[in-house]
């Protein structure tokens, strides 16, 4: 366990102050792989695609989530509505991104076969114009992400007790006052695990961008993770390769720290 | 006030369909395609129904062709062997930990978080070199490895969390009648641990035989590669064949789907766990 995973941590550290093509020997720079980070434009442009997804992962996945979530308890059908949210949760991202790749292909996918059907004079390049394809991604990812805040979201619901809502409504709240003032703040705890969870998988997405575009055309779809593997096992710069993780790593570290600080606490009642 | 009712249920319905519809879209355009033979995909409509059922067939190409069924045996192994290690030796540790108390908290927590929000990117150079230099890449017994560490970070937090909840009095009153650590765990703590188990084979299995990254990255040749490093390196040529590739999808995504259908409860288990902390 250590050695497999705790080790190569601080090893990896190690390796992003060196300049090193994985087969000769290992050339010290110091820091000069973190300067050429924030120099290199092709990583710059990975970085604000790396915030597009982590933002739009907010906004559909989370929030969407949460509204489904809220107005799908108690409707006839519920289970009906919520096991077809659930479906993709079961499928891999490998083949999310191969269904979409399907859906969103130029001649032949459905998406384009749609505007034909009703008349739009549209055929969209979904995958290969940029800035589109990173937001075609971001709709496969949607359709991934969305059942499992739904599912996390609806037993925070579950868990609310009834009697302060019943109170709410008895002193003439509607449902949307009773929703901002009681039952919103009683999810906070679920809300949190949610946020940092979808935003560290924002940072942390790769599957999905690899198999819809590679990141392409010319690099420009790349997030983070998805430079980082190119840099490090298709151009062999490996000491870059693992200062990008270095930086990912910190950013996934930071957005996690209110999380972190909870599990901590916890653990220091248990002892 | 029926009449509000309907007013407020009616667009809610309305929108909660036009969803379904979207994410059931995916899902029946995959299978319809999957059904069609390759020559007639091209020419048709995307919602024609196929011409004749020619899943067989496609199936028969995929597996040849591209030989998923090699990778599929392998993704078996290792999500088998992976989940196998990884549940033998978390219940152990979990145990340890509960109830011998390692002072060892900010260690525990490290592995832990090293294996669940981690970029795993984190890894890769290291391991990739050491697996070199081992003589473990491109070997089962290599892929089996990191699979299970990743894997053991995970369920050690099911175990543990599961542990705290059985009561130290049954343990005590067990000490008193002569039993030892080893022996509390064999016959108090590994029987009721079927729950958190299968949490564990649930998520951990779904997890292996999903993972891409790690598959790239430590294999090369079909004897070892994973099942979903094969699935997306046929879409690598342009497209290549949609109603293989679709069929391929079909193939590689039945047993987790599976898996869910049948340990859902256990799903829930596990989801409730991850937020209740």
């Amino acid at each position: 366990m250590v050695v497999l995973l705790v080790v190569p941590m601080l090893q990896n550290i190690y390796y992003s102050f060196f300049e090193w093509d994985g087969l000769g020997k290992p050339v010290l720079v110091g820091l000069r792989n973190f300067v050429a980070l924030f120099q290199d434009k092709v990583l710059g442009g990975s970085m604000l695609n790396t915030v597009i997804w982590v933002g739009f992962t907010l906004v559909f996945p989370v929030l969407g989530g949460l509204l489904i979530a809220v107005f799908v308890t108690g409707v006839k059908g519920e289970n009906f509505f919520k096991s077809i949210f659930f479906i993709p949760l079961t499928i891999s991202f490998v083949a999310t991104g191969t269904i979409w790749t399907y859906m969103f292909s130029r001649e032949l996918g459905v998406l384009n076969g749609i505007f034909k059907l009703i008349g739009l004079p549209l055929k969209l390049s979904w995958l290969t114009s940029v800035p589109l394809n990173t937001f075609s991604m971001l709709l496969a990812w949607t359709w991934q992400q969305l059942g499992t805040n739904m599912v996390m979201f609806l037993m925070g619901l579950a868990t609310i007790p009834s009697d302060p809502v019943e109170a709410c409504l008895m002193d003439g709240a509607n449902g949307w006052q009773t929703f901002v003032h009681v039952k919103f703040p009683m999810l906070a705890p679920v809300t949190t695990v949610v946020i940092t969870m979808a935003m560290v998988n924002g940072f942390k997405v790769f599957d999905i961008i690899y198999v819809m575009t590679r990141g392409g055309p010319y690099q420009s779809s790349e997030t983070l993770a998805v430079s980082m593997f190119r840099e490090t096992f298709t151009l062999f710069h490996m000491g870059y390769g693992a200062a990008i993780s270095v930086l990912l790593s910190v950013i996934v570290i930071v957005i996690s720290a209110a999380y972190i600080r909870r599990m901590t606490r916890r653990d220091l009642l248990y002892y | 006030m029926t009449g509000t009712r309907i007013l407020r249920i009616v667009p809610l319905y309305i929108v909660l369909v036009a969803l379904c519809a979207v994410w059931l879209l995916p899902v029946l355009s995959t299978t319809l395609v999957s059904l069609k033979d390759p020559k007639d995909f091209v020419s048709q409509k995307f919602y024609q129904p196929p011409v004749r059922i020619y899943f067989l067939e496609n199936l028969r190409k995929v597996l040849n062709e591209y030989k998923l069924n090699a990778h599929f045996i392998n993704s078996l192994i290792y999500a088998l062997a992976g989940g196998a290690v990884a549940i033998a030796t978390a219940s152990m540790a979990g145990f340890s930990i509960v109830r011998l108390k390692p002072k060892l908290n900010f260690i525990l927590f490290l592995i832990i978080y090293s294996g669940t929000l981690f970029p795993f990117q984190m890894y890769l150079i290291p391991v990739y070199r050491l697996f070199n230099v081992l003589g473990l890449y491109d070997t089962r017994t290599g892929m089996i490895l990191i699979y299970s560490a990743i894997c053991i970070p995970f369920s050690l937090f099911v175990y543990r969390g599961f542990y705290t909840t059985i009561p130290r009095e049954i343990e005590e009153a067990a000490r008193l009648d002569g039993c030892g650590p080893v022996r509390s765990f064999v016959s108090i703590f590994l029987p009721q641990s079927l729950a958190p188990t299968a949490v564990v084979a649930l998520f951990q299995m779904t997890w292996i035989w999903n993972d891409l990254l790690f598959g790239m990255v430590l294999s090369r040749t079909q004897h070892v590669r994973p099942i979903m490093v094969a699935l997306a390196t046929m879409t690598g040529y342009g497209g290549g064949n949609i109603p293989w590739i679709m069929t391929g999808v079909v193939f590689t995504s039945v047993p987790t789907v599976l898996l869910f259908i049948l340990l859902r409860r256990f799903f829930i288990q596990g989801m409730t766990l991850s937020i209740s902390t």
